[in-house]
């Protein structure tokens, strides 16, 4: 592995850029923002990062780690697609592992926790050698709204940005705003509250926040979330903790590495510990002080701050792990303390706990509410549909977590340089991908708390396994030119590997009692046929790879680079052609499309109210997408599926009908 | 989720259905449907329709639906200042908005919405049943501005719209209007009160827990908290689930065979009165009966109310070898029809008994052997054997065989009957009748049937895939999941109801989940 030497290329004062026109210019350099400025440039787009602080770009904000169940799978995806954060994830690691390891490769969540300094320096040193990529700091003080272009929807057209202090704007095709917590941003430590979206940063500016607002009417909406104090390290009884170690053999993130940074002996372990009764106590107590926690603002249910826990289930003791921020980092990060308690009591809590009984707090929990703009008015390339031009990613939406921020980021980014090229939006199906089920969630359902994603909202789990998602998503993004030739040459080797593989297995045919004598580990059925091939013998749960190898050294041992993912391939292949029928009937679906400018309430269809506003606010770009509206019944979908069914054979004539009288 | 084409095609059905039966004039037809287009007008149209049967018949309802409700109740029944109260029946006449011409006079109630079967404003005219009087009153509906006449299905998809109904329960209703005998429209009542829909909902709520709990597992398990035991609870409710919905499964096709009818078939040898059974049964000449053996050739099929329960009553060629090809061809079809029967009736001629009685019973038993080679001990209440022609046997005979042979172990019950005297009938239609009572439920006791082929298919599918998660539980959790996943999709095809993001409110409902 290498890291890129920091280059030069990085302008800090605007009077140094070479261009007043972008093709692109992506605000924000946060996982969203530093992943649509790569994928923009990856693209060919002319792209402009603007940010306050190039030193903070690629920082983790919040925990020192990656990946997880279903974040796992987002961070294989996006490396897929030739993202940064696969990469920076093998070059930061200190601590691998594979979470849900005994319950099926399509759960398996690879995660690591990361040295925050590390980390910084990889995305920093990646961004700053990209081509066509330039870096600016600076605060973006308002968007450039313009008149729309006639002849595409939308009411609005951003066409650049304005500077703070700056007399000329920088224009550009499109603009992808990932501002994170920073829009409307306020800062909570028990009974004071700041502006601003970090602590240490300044907030951003109204101006920018009152055009999405005002100028551009777009429907905002107010989350909160929080973070931990960071605790000296040196202060904690490790004694008190249960030690908990990594995989002894590292798996890399990105399909670009067989190894990781961090040799396997260096790996740093975690901490698990408990809270006590004395926590609740503590808390209990000190609620009058706590602005944070009295305010009705829509936290995330599943990344609770102490206080929420503590108050939604009283009585128990709930998991504090205590995690490395990096090798040479004096801090620790208790994963499961967001708090926002006054500095004074957050001591006092933490030391409650039997670990932390003497620990000292070298900064403390805060919580931060920030505006969010209600991913409904987006369209699935995450482009704000009233809006030509202007793109979405990250927080802003309403997610929470690096990797939905990355993934956002990159598929924000491909569409903003599509849009610049004058070439029409790209979608990613929830069929093949769980950027697709992330997105399409966001823009279909909405959010009503800080969206994260599960493998639960992946209807086709077993075929979006984060083994293969180089299959799935390399060709397209190939295609699409946000992928390296050499990636992509890599993965059509992998794919043709593999595809010889199953043929060779498909062949190869073992009698049950050569089986018997050959393979006495696995236990084959007496009822069975006689013979089974390789992929058939391959399902048995005893059976590996390099087992059957071995019987068939000549045929078989070509492949044994591919071991487990043959496993897995002919473990899950009788499941995922089950699938394939489904997930054609939903792809059908989504080709059904709804005309943009279709008009809801005069649509001659039976339809409640109710429907009719749920559609004319969401405007679903296919039926696919009106299916999993909620308040959208069964009988409404059959009426609208009528419908569309009914223009489409009207032709031309149809079309007219449906669309709004002008 | 709910797969669109699937709930596209049963509510089509459903709409079809009723359509076919749905009994306006000639006239209203014509207006109301356009050629199939499935979309009707904007909900603001105020509808109106015949809802009860067409032809002649005492009283005849006439249903309007929709925000014009009121303004034709006032115009039609006098109202001009007070609306009748709610849900209660007042005798009007019933007069032409225009010509103030008297139409008829009936019984006019006003529900006004949401508290009614739409959820809309909704009046009924009660009227007298005669063809003139209907189309009468629907033209004069017809004439005033806001109103047209329904479409098929119409006012049950505004009822569903409305969240009025589920869609087992929309199907309930299709039976209902369409409920032929007593039995029928007793089981069509009790699924629209929605004793199936709380069954399966009741079963779609633990799978949903079991779904959530298993995918709380899969998600959260590992770096946060969730107690120890919940898998093994999942494995516990997936197993009572699977053996409840296995013996809902196991009612012998009982709701099924309510709805469609009981198949009987009339078999047995030549001449010995099968045809005359089919016409006594349904009082009419049916098949033609003749003394030459051989007569019945083909398949003559006749549809029978008896006791509320729906038959359809098969007669079929005798059987024997025959050297013509088209009475070898009709004993072929016979026997066909017996493998598909539910029930069996055995004709035998009396007189050709011998008068010793065990002699009798082994003759029978090669008569019931002859028309149904498989039988069994156990399905013997699928047959009955018919003595038939008991006119011609002398009275003493008659009697010592009809005391005797009902003794004789392994035969199914024998009636005697003369199809010419009728002597005997009743006898044999309460024994009938209790066996068709047998095979299709009391459909007023006991656990909900299964009335429709369409539930049974995915409550298959729900076993099935519950089976599946047993399968891979310990092997591969995700692929386990899917299972319960399958099964729960099964199950809202049938009740129409499945929200993922209620799987996850249950998650956080039941677990303290949080890094």
């Amino acid at each position: 592995m290498k890291l890129h030497p920091v280059q030069t290329l990085v302008s800090r004062c605007i009077g140094h850029l070479s261009r007043q026109r972008y093709d692109v210019i992506v605000v924000g350099g946060g996982h969203a923002g530093t992943e649509a400025a790569a994928a923009a440039a990856r693209m060919g787009a002319e792209t402009l990062l603007v940010t306050q602080k190039i030193q903070t770009i690629g920082a983790l904000s919040c925990n020192p780690s990656l990946g997880g169940v279903g974040k796992g799978h987002l961070v294989r995806e996006v490396d897929a697609l030739d993202g940064l954060c696969g990469r920076a994830g093998d070059w930061a690691g200190i601590h691998f592992s594979i979470l849900n390891r005994r319950k099926g490769p399509a759960v398996w969540g690879p995660r690591a926790q990361l040295d925050r300094q590390r980390y910084r320096e990889f995305i920093q040193g990646e961004l700053l050698s990209i081509k066509r990529l330039t870096v600016l700091e600076g605060s973006v003080e308002d968007l450039l709204v313009t008149e729309p272009n006639p002849d595409e929807p939308g009411s609005h057209r951003v066409t650049g940005i304005c500077l703070e202090n700056v007399l000329h704007p920088i224009s550009a095709s499109s603009v992808v705003l990932t501002t994170g917590t920073f829009l409307s941003g306020s800062l909570f430590v028990g009974q004071t509250t700041s502006p601003g979206g970090r602590i240490g940063d300044a907030p951003s500016s109204a101006g920018l926040s009152r055009t999405l607002k005002e100028t551009l009417g777009l429907r905002v909406g107010r989350l909160r979330t929080g973070t931990p104090p960071r605790i000296v390290k040196e202060s904690v009884d490790f004694s008190l903790a249960n030690v908990h170690l990594p995989d002894r053999h590292p798996t890399p993130f990105s399909f670009m590495n067989t190894h990781t940074r961090c040799k396997p002996e260096e790996q740093l372990p975690c901490h698990l510990t408990y809270t006590t009764p004395g926590v609740e106590r503590v808390v209990q107590e000190s609620l009058h002080l706590n602005c944070h926690i009295q305010q009705d603002t829509k936290g995330p249910r599943y990344c609770p701050s102490i206080e929420s826990r503590v108050l939604r289930f009283p009585g128990r003791r709930h998991l504090v792990w205590l995690e490395p921020e990096g090798l040479t980092s004096d801090l620790l990060y208790p994963q499961g303390l967001s708090m926002t308690m006054p500095p004074e009591v957050q001591l006092r809590l933490i030391r409650e706990i039997p670990a932390l009984r003497r620990a000292e707090i070298h900064a403390p929990g805060y919580g931060v509410q920030y505006d969010f703009v209600c991913p409904t008015q987006l369209s699935s390339a995450l482009q704000v549909k009233s809006t030509q031009g202007l793109f979405l990613a990250g927080q802003i939406n309403g997610t929470t977590g690096y990797e939905e921020a990355a993934a956002q980021g990159l598929w924000a980014g491909v569409n903003a340089a599509r849009q610049a090229h004058s070439m029409p939006p790209v979608s990613l199906s929830r069929t093949e991908s769980y950027i697709g089920v992330l997105i399409d969630d966001l823009v279909s359902r909405g959010v009503t708390e800080p969206y994260r994603m599960f493998t639960s909202r992946a209807e086709f789990r077993t075929t979006l396994r984060p083994d293969n998602a180089d299959l799935r998503l390399t060709p397209k993004g190939y295609e699409l030119g946000c992928v390296s030739s050499s990636r992509y040459q890599e993965a059509t080797r992998v794919q043709n590997s593999l595809q010889e593989a199953m043929t060779a297995l498909q062949a190869l045919t073992l009698s049950t009692n050569s089986c018997r004598e050959k393979l006495p580990d696995i236990r084959v059925s007496e009822t069975k046929s006689t013979v089974l091939t390789g992929m058939e013998l391959l399902q048995y749960k005893e059976l590996s790879f390099e087992m059957l190898a071995s019987v068939f050294p000549e045929r078989l041992s070509p492949y044994l680079e591919f071991s487990q993912r043959l496993k897995i391939e002919a473990v899950y292949k009788p499941h995922c052609d089950i699938n394939k029928k489904e997930i054609e009937r939903i792809q059908r679906e989504e080709n059904m499309f709804l005309p943009p400018d279709i008009d809801y309430f005069s649509l001659p269809v039976s339809l409640s109210n109710e429907a009719r506003e749920i559609l004319d606010r969401v405007r679903p770009t296919t039926l696919g997408a009106a299916t999993r509206l909620e308040g959208i019944t069964p009988a409404a979908v059959v009426n609208l599926y009528n419908y569309v069914h009914f223009a489409k054979k009207k032709g031309v004539n149809g079309q007219q009908k449906m669309t709004r009288s002008k | 989720m709910l797969p669109l084409l699937c709930i596209c095609r049963e509510i089509r059905k459903i709409a079809v259905h009723t359509h076919r039966k749905s009994g306006l004039p000639a006239l209203y037809q014509l207006a109301s449907t356009f050629s199939g287009a499935p979309a009707g007008l904007a909900d603001a149209d105020t509808i109106f329709a015949l809802s009860s049967g067409h032809g002649k018949c005492g009283v005849a309802v006439v249903r309007i639906s929709g925000p014009a409700s009121s303004m034709a109740l006032r115009c039609m029944a006098g109202l001009r200042r007070h609306l009748p109260s709610p849900r209660t029946a007042l005798l009007r006449s019933i007069t032409d908005p225009s010509s103030k011409e008297i139409l008829d006079r009936g019984l006019v109630l006003w529900f006004p919405g949401p508290h009614s079967f739409t959820g809309e404003d909704s009046v009924e005219f009660h009227i007298h049943g005669g063809p003139a009087v209907i189309t009468a009153v629907l033209q004069a509906l017809g004439s005033m501005p806001g109103m047209r006449p329904a479409e098929a299905g119409e006012f049950t998809r505004r009822a569903f719209q409305a969240g009025k109904l589920g869609l087992t329960e929309v199907e309930g209703l299709g039976d209902l209007i369409h409920a032929e005998t007593e039995a029928q429209r007793r089981q069509a009542l009790r699924q629209m009160s929605g004793d199936l829909q709380r069954l399966y909902q009741d079963w779609s709520h633990r799978l949903k827990r079991c779904l959530a709990h298993v995918e709380a597992f899969i998600d959260f398990s590992e770096d946060e908290l969730i107690e120890d035991g919940v898998l093994e609870r999942v494995d516990s409710s997936v197993v009572s689930l699977q053996a409840e919905i296995e013996r809902h499964l196991k009612d012998e096709r009982r709701g099924e065979r309510l709805r469609s009818g009981v198949h009987v078939v009339i078999a047995g040898a030549t001449n010995a009165g099968k045809s005359s059974l089919l016409n006594t049964l349904c009082q009419r000449p049916a098949a033609i009966v003749s003394s030459i053996a051989g007569t019945t050739r083909d398949v003559v099929e006749t549809v029978l109310d008896i006791g509320g329960f729906p038959v359809l009553l098969s007669d079929t060629a005798g059987l024997r070898d025959s050297t013509d090809l088209i009475e070898q061809e009709g004993v072929r079809r016979a026997r066909e029809r017996v493998q598909q029967a539910d029930l069996t009736l055995v004709v035998v001629d009396s007189v050709l008994l011998p008068c010793e009685v065990q002699k009798a019973a082994d003759i029978l038993q090669e008569n019931l052997t002859s028309v149904l080679p498989d039988l069994k001990q156990t399905n013997k209440d699928r047959c009955l054997l018919v003595l038939n022609k008991t006119d011609l046997l002398p009275e003493a005979h008659r009697r010592e065989l009809e005391r005797e042979l009902n003794e004789v172990s392994g035969l199914p019950p024998v009636c005697l009957l003369s199809c010419q005297t009728h002597e005997g009938l009743q006898d044999f239609l309460s024994v009938f009748h209790s066996r068709l009572k047998i095979l299709c439920g009391d459909p007023l006791s006991g656990a909900p049937t299964l009335t429709q082929a369409r539930h049974r298919a995915h409550l298959q599918q729900c076993v099935v895939a519950l089976a599946q998660y047993q399968k891979l539980r310990d092997t591969d959790l995700a692929l386990a999941a899917d299972g319960v996943r399958l099964a729960l999709t099964s199950l809202g095809r049938i009740t129409g109801k499945l929200g993922a993001e209620e799987i996850l409110d249950i998650i956080f409902k039941d677990f303290c989940i949080g890094k």
